[in-house]
């Protein structure tokens, strides 16, 4: 198909590079320059989409951010897909491949056309509304049939190629929006030194100049663009971003951009150099931010003035203008300002037909007014196009005289043939960004809009704040330049602020006209459109007025007006004034909706970042990671630590299960030796002379007496006396301590201590540092861990020396190393800790000497086993916020009668904690020894109960038990203590019930001989 | 403060030693060298690592005395000797980085002990638990704005200014040693992961990556 729409000379497209594009299957021809929109009118596409609730054909109707129609589905293939772009956003590259997001099998032939006319019934207005009062049940089948027929675009199902990016910016002023406005505030502030960054949404910055008819300097506008870009370009203080949308604006001025990088290039980012990203999310941290967002067209309300050929009266002029693309060939202009009227002058010059232009007001006059007349254009005053005639494409305007007050046609409706309907009603100040910050924005009845309310930190100016008239915008974004730079801390001077010569135009004053009145009442007239995206009809809102929805609130959600990507651009001001009068109230006592971010629809891809696959998460290395790796250990998640959870062997070509492993690992432990790298246990290095009375107030337990060379195991509780954490903490000098956390406590116990100490405690001469990495930690355990280090260290391993609970320090494979032996297995061990760069030489040297003993590594599950068999807890496993170290009978470490008081100890004997039926710690023997219990699973002491029966505890920690051939649990049960040798019963999901035995919950050598020997 | 116990970390022989990235280094192989690349990464491992905590004026002299350098007083800022080679950065009001060649960190622990007598502090060797990387380029900026939340314009991040801040989802110090370069002091278990992000963000640039 050839471009039957595109001018012969003009616009700002590229024509010496042709495109060719697909849409909705079928080829077309457009140039570099073009939006998609652009090239599909270019090429006399009419129907782009159906609409969303009724399935009426729609055409283009704006051609910026506030189209609500030509929302399409790009990507040509399934992991390019993204939905909801609109295609007057979009430009247009080599091979582009869209969808219309609704109708099915296509736009022109729309099977849902059939049920669109059955669904204005289906879905009245308050369809969600009543659908939510509705049985629950039957939403899914309600949403079924919305998501089908509405088709709001889907997510490719593959995953995506490309990269995406945040980046952190600072600046003094950043500027939002580069048309006159933001172009003189950027220029000036950058002029004075400020760091600034300017932004603007669309592909070539210099907003609505691009397509103006007004002279800068005696210079086009858009060679003054050009000019002011040039001079900003070549400043190091100022960072320009095109296709970057300013989508959220938060609290202190923190505003996120949304950087299209290569959506303009292709489907994907470019292959073959360097890795682009395709999009990058700007967080920006503005000292000062200038809004000059301008302001939306706002459309009339008129019968079916969504059939295709209903237009923006500045959107005409863009595409004619900066596209080189005549919309249609016959025009019907509808107004109600002067600004409009440039769109009749620019039809007329491109050589069309302006049939007539119906301005609302009883007499309008003004320069370009008086352009009009001049060049032979009829105007009917006051008058408007009432409805709009034409399926799929308009074929008439039905303009006649109408009195707005009285809300009525007045006069003979006279039927002007024609293929474009072009309206304006006006301005809306792009108001959203401010708004996001939660202030309500103003109504200002002089230019007939809302206008941004006050925000700190923020300079609104030119179009966002109302001021239209060219002279005066470039004027008041001086003054804005000047004044945000100054807020920001940076002295001006006053000859960077020379503002362009720019004539003042004398403008008639506009009317107000939103809903335009029909012969018919709304209710029976054809439909009138307030928002086009979600099909809310002028009718609907008066339906939800008349149902007693008064708030605006409640009609959005009533009638669905402004929802979804659209955030009602195009019709929110329109939905209030029929409120407002149907209400019989004014716009600003029916007020505005809530704007939220984001702006325009952000790509999940800019939101993650690069935060995705493996930079997900950071993942924690030991200094002995390689040697796992190396092993093959499969690896467990603690925090953010990568663990080794077991080591599988291949025995007879065939790998070991998690069981098998475990198994061999448990009784390597008890039976010979077995090793564990323990590095990522918390250290955290104490000193100051009041080290050991701190220690005595954060743990539990006494410290008074620990004698340099010893080792202690401490319990810590919070204020309300709940375990928060258990280690060991030895002394290595009077007034140094080094303690030990559990793997993910570390960061929180340090921050604790820090806590009491800063703010309880600041008395005490105490110093807290994190070595947790410095060192690396190897324990070696089981009967023949004594011969093992004996053959490579120079301390003394004497029984009588080196005792169980002490420490020492010496050589290992000749490095220096702190020895402490203390046992999580409830053998002979000893945690060996070096520093951590010479980790991998030690522990390769204890392997080198350790295969006699068949040295064993092993994992996170075998330590579990191992320490539960010995019944020693894991906090956060077999705790969980709401125990007590007396519920898990620990008395022993305890010390109520320590001379200053410690952290918990009030609240142990409040009555709560010192009841007998609390769920306290025992251990579980199934009375079926092949019986692993499900941890988690519930206790109960009758199992005939009938439900709801009554719950009495649940299993904290179960395992098999190589050792002792049979399964075994760790569980919490109310009074469990007094309830030794009792059965308990635990009921499954599946209808099993399982008995089991309370038993201690020491199951391997009860005296604790193995550890002292 | 006496009563504490010293301990030399680092061994007398010359067993092997791996830095934090030795691991990273061994997966990956072949290091980037791109041609014009915009980004050098470096790590300068095996340095000597105290952390120092205590009154700044009692510090201030032993450090004057031990090492003739001035402990920096004001937050946030770095001082370095003649040579480039030994830094003390301040991290928090009573807390103070000391960067040094490798194998000197033992002894000058003990002198300072020796120079603050029976005052409250503490000294820490971290040695072991620490690596730092040095970045350079002209698109060094870039990736660390990628990086970091903090603003490192060099209006705001000077020569000779040393920060404690969030890096990607870890934390790192930063900062600006001379005009050239920027150092990353990374903890060791979080190495691997500043690293990968660090050649992640620049792609665009190309890196060559020294060891």
């Amino acid at each position: 198909m050839t471009q039957v729409n595109r001018l012969k000379q003009g616009g700002r497209i590229d024509r010496s590079r042709p495109l060719k594009f697909v849409f909705n299957g079928q080829q077309y021809a457009g140039y570099g320059g073009d939006t998609l929109a652009s090239a599909l009118l270019a090429n006399g596409v009419d129907i782009v989409n159906r609409s969303f609730k009724y399935s009426r054909p729609r055409g283009i109707v704006a051609a910026g951010a506030e189209e609500p129609n030509a929302v399409v589905q790009l990507g040509a293939t399934e992991a390019a897909q993204v939905p909801n772009v609109r295609a007057t956003q979009q430009a247009l590259y080599q091979g582009l491949t869209a969808r219309s997001t609704n109708g099915w099998p296509n736009v022109q032939r729309d099977l849902m056309g059939m049920v669109g006319k059955l669904s204005g019934t289906f879905m009245p207005p308050g369809f969600y509304y009543k659908t939510f009062m509705a049985p629950a049940s039957l939403w899914m089948t309600y949403e079924k049939y919305i998501r089908k027929s509405a088709g709001l675009g889907r997510s490719p199902a593959e995953p995506d190629p490309d990269s995406y990016e945040h980046i952190n910016q600072h600046c003094d002023v950043l500027i939002i929006g580069a048309g006159p406005a933001g172009l003189t505030a950027a220029v000036t502030a950058a002029r004075n030194g400020a760091r600034v960054i300017f932004c603007d949404e669309q592909e070539e910055m210099g907003g609505s100049l691009l397509d103006s008819r007004e002279l800068i300097d005696d210079m086009p506008a858009a060679q003054w663009v050009d000019r002011i870009l040039d001079e900003l370009s070549s400043l190091s203080n100022v960072t320009l971003l095109p296709r970057t949308t300013a989508n959220g604006y938060h609290d202190h001025n923190f505003v996120t951009l949304h950087e299209r990088r290569t959506e303009h290039l292709g489907d994907s980012a470019p292959t073959g150099g360097r890795r682009q990203a395709r999009a990058r999310l700007h967080r920006v941290r503005a000292s000062q931010v200038v809004l000059a967002a301008g302001a939306h067209e706002r459309p009339l309300v008129y019968a079916n003035n969504d059939v295709p050929g209903n237009l923006l009266a500045g959107a005409v002029s863009t595409y004619i203008r900066r596209y080189g693309v005549m919309p249609g060939q016959k025009l019907v202009l509808s107004v109600t300002n002067d600004h409009a009227y440039r769109t009749a002058l620019d039809w007329q010059e491109a050589g069309c037909e302006v049939v007539a232009i119906a301005d609302a007001r009883a007499n309008p006059k003004g320069e370009l007014v008086e352009k009009a007349q001049s060049l032979g254009i009829r105007i009917i005053a006051q008058s408007a196009v009432i409805e709009a005639k034409g399926s799929n494409r308009v074929s008439a305007a039905c303009v006649a005289k109408i009195d707005a007050d009285s809300f009525s046609v007045v006069g003979r409706v006279e039927e002007l043939a024609c293929d474009t309907i072009a309206s304006s009603g006006g301005y809306s100040p792009v108001i959203h960004l401010s708004s996001h910050t939660g202030t309500r924005p103003l109504w200002r009845d002089d230019i007939l809009g809302f206008v941004p309310g006050e925000v700190k930190g923020l300079t609104a100016t030119g179009g966002v704040r109302g001021v239209y008239p060219l002279h005066e915008v470039i004027r008041d974004a001086a003054d804005a330049g000047v004044r945000a730079t100054l807020a920001a801390g940076v002295k001006t001077h006053a000859e960077a602020t020379t503002l362009p010569q720019v004539a003042a135009r004398q403008d008639g004053e506009a009317c107000a006209l939103y809903q335009v009145p029909h012969r018919k009442p709304s209710m029976r007239a054809p439909k009138q459109f307030v928002d086009l995206q979600n099909d809310v009809t002028a009718a609907g809102i008066e339906l939800a007025t008349r149902e007693g929805f008064e708030s605006i609130e409640h009609i959005k959600r009533y009638t669905a007006m402004g929802f979804g990507t659209d955030q009602g651009k195009l019709g929110n001001i329109n939905g209030m004034a029929i409120a407002a009068r149907c209400l019989k109230r004014t716009i600003p006592e029916v007020g505005t909706t809530v704007f939220r971010p984001n702006y325009t629809p952000v790509t999940f891809g800019a939101i993650a970042g690069r935060h995705c696959r493996d930079l997900f998460d950071p993942e924690r290395y030991t200094a002995l990671h390689q040697w796992h790796v190396e092993q093959g250990a499969e690896f467990e998640d603690v925090g953010q630590w990568k663990r080794p959870w077991y080591f599988p062997r291949t025995v007879n070509g065939k790998k070991e299960t998690m069981h098998e492993a475990v198994s061999r690992e448990c009784l390597a432990v008890r039976e010979h030796i077995g090793i564990l790298d323990a590095s990522t246990l918390g250290k955290i290095d104490i000193q100051g002379p009041d080290a050991r009375e701190f220690l005595g107030r954060v743990y539990t337990n006494k410290w008074a007496k620990l004698d340099v060379g010893r080792v202690r195991y401490g319990l810590m509780c919070k204020d309300d006396g709940m375990l928060m954490d258990d280690g060991t903490t030895s002394c290595l000098g009077e007034n140094h301590f080094l303690m030990t956390t559990t793997t993910g406590g570390a960061a929180g116990v340090m921050e604790w201590m820090e806590l009491w100490h800063q703010t309880e405690w600041p008395e005490l001469d105490v110093y807290f540092t994190s070595v947790t990495d410095h060192w690396a930690t190897m324990t070696v355990t089981g009967p023949d861990a004594r011969k093992l280090l004996a053959e490579i260290t120079d301390i003394d391993l004497d029984k009588d020396q080196f005792k169980f609970m002490d420490w020492r320090e010496g050589t290992v494979a000749g490095v220096p190393a702190r020895v402490f032996r203390i046992s999580f297995t409830g053998e002979l061990s000893y945690e060996i800790n070096v520093q951590a760069n010479y980790a991998m030489h030690v522990w390769k040297t204890l392997f080198e000497h350790g295969e006699k003993y068949e040295l064993t590594p092993y994992g996170t599950e075998t330590m579990h086993v191992l320490r539960a068999e010995k019944g020693l807890i894991i906090v956060g496993q077999d705790t969980d916020g709401s125990v007590t170290p007396e519920d898990l009978g620990m008395q022993w470490a305890i010390g109520y009668d320590k001379p200053f008081t410690w952290i918990g100890k009030r609240a142990l004997s409040r009555p709560d904690t010192r009841r007998a039926d609390r769920k306290q710690f025992v251990g579980l023997k199934p009375k079926d020894a092949k019986v692993v219990l499900e941890e988690g699973a519930q206790i109960v002491l009758d199992p005939n109960q009938s439900i709801p029966m009554a719950m009495v505890g649940h299993v904290t920690s179960s395992y098999y038990s190589p050792t002792l051939g049979h399964g075994f649990a760790l569980a919490v049960v109310k009074g469990g203590h007094q309830r030794m040798g009792e059965t308990v019963y635990l009921p499954m999901v599946d209808g099993t019930v399982y008995e089991a035995e309370i038993v201690s919950p020491v199951f391997v050598d009860p005296k604790g001989e193995r550890q002292h020997v | 403060m006496s009563d504490v116990k010293e301990f030399d970390t680092r061994p007398a022989g010359n067993p092997s030693a791996e830095s934090p990235l030795a691991w990273t280094f061994h997966r990956q192989g072949v290091l980037p060298r791109d041609a014009n690349a915009g980004v050098r990464l470096r790590e300068k491992s095996f340095l000597g690592h105290l952390i120092l905590r205590g009154g700044a004026i009692i510090l201030d002299e032993a450090v004057r005395e031990v090492l003739g350098m001035a402990l920096p007083a004001r937050p946030n800022t770095l001082t370095l000797d003649e040579s480039g080679e030994r830094s003390i950065q301040w991290l928090s009001p009573d807390e103070w980085l000391v960067i040094v060649p490798g194998g000197e960190e033992f002894a000058l622990e003990s002198r300072l002990r020796k120079a603050m007598g029976q005052a409250h502090y503490s000294i820490i060797n971290v040695s072991g638990g620490q690596t730092v990387f040095t970045l350079q380029g002209e698109k060094a900026r870039e990736v660390l704005m990628k990086s970091t939340l903090y603003d490192v314009h060099t209006q705001a991040f000077p020569v000779g200014k040393g920060v404690s801040t969030v890096f990607a989802k870890s934390t790192v110090v930063l900062r600006r040693p001379n005009e050239d370069s920027w150092e990353l002091v990374v903890r060791r278990s979080f190495a691997d992961y500043c690293y990968r992000w660090l050649l992640d963000a620049a792609a665009e640039y190309g890196a060559i990556v020294e060891r």
